[in-house]
């Protein structure tokens, strides 16, 4: 089955490799993305992810769907979490089955890619030394790009 | 709410900006998203139009999109998820 999911909760590896488990596929490819505990190595302590949630699960949904077009694989799961993540959290997951390794690898690294660039979700990094600042706003001390 | 309001959404630091996620706005006249954010956002928000990508009622818009009443708009940040 192909699942697409914003939440505040903790992501669900193992339930996710079951949604996309299908014994017509034979390869599973999964990207999980987690916080860091640096940044430029600057030291941080975690990440706050801010959403707009309809408008991030709609995307998510497209970029899935559009996976399925793009690559010869069965089935997707893409799932993002938000809110205050420590460092080490799964904070994104990327999960496809397909019936060999080539397209699930190809369409798991374009879904991260995507996921990354569209979909509406913004991380402020907890630095160690000094105030929280947002990856994306211009006025930032020059740390992120 | 009153048939003439919109409501304004704000995420990640634009809402810092606004100290705001969301604000209510009347609209006295019909304007597009270019004059509506000239007149009552691009003094807090500082960045200019061309930094922010807008969405109405859930769907990507340009800025010469016209406001009616009742719209969500929603000003968005480049984004940085992952």
């Amino acid at each position: 089955m192909d699942y697409y999911l914003v939440t505040e909760d903790s992501i669900d590896i193992t339930e996710s490799l079951t949604m996309i488990d299908d014994p017509r596929t034979g390869a599973q490819a999964i990207f999980l993305g987690t916080v860091r505990n640096e940044y430029n190595g600057r030291q941080s302590l975690g990440l706050y992810y801010d959403a707009y949630p309809a408008m991030a699960h709609a995307r998510i949904k497209k970029i899935g769907e559009a996976l399925k077009q793009d690559f010869a694989i069965s089935h997707v799961v893409i799932i993002h979490r938000i809110g205050e993540l420590p460092v080490g959290a799964a904070s994104v997951l990327v999960a496809v089955s397909a019936p060999h390794r080539e397209a699930a690898f190809a369409a798991a690294k374009a879904g991260i890619d995507r996921v990354k660039q569209e979909v509406p979700i913004w991380k402020k990094e907890h630095w160690a030394d000094g105030p929280s600042e947002w990856h994306d706003d211009p006025s930032h001390s020059g740390n992120i790009k | 709410m009153s048939n003439a309001q919109i409501t304004v959404l704000f995420f990640s630091f634009a809402a810092d900006r606004m100290n705001a996620r969301e604000k209510i706005y009347e609209l006295s006249t019909p304007v597009s998203i270019q004059e509506f954010f000239h007149k009552n956002l691009s003094a807090s928000l500082k960045e200019p139009l061309e930094s922010w990508l807008f969405s109405v009622n859930e769907e990507w818009v340009d800025p010469q999109y016209h406001l009616r009443p009742g719209d969500a708009l929603a000003v968005v940040p480049p984004v940085s998820g992952g």
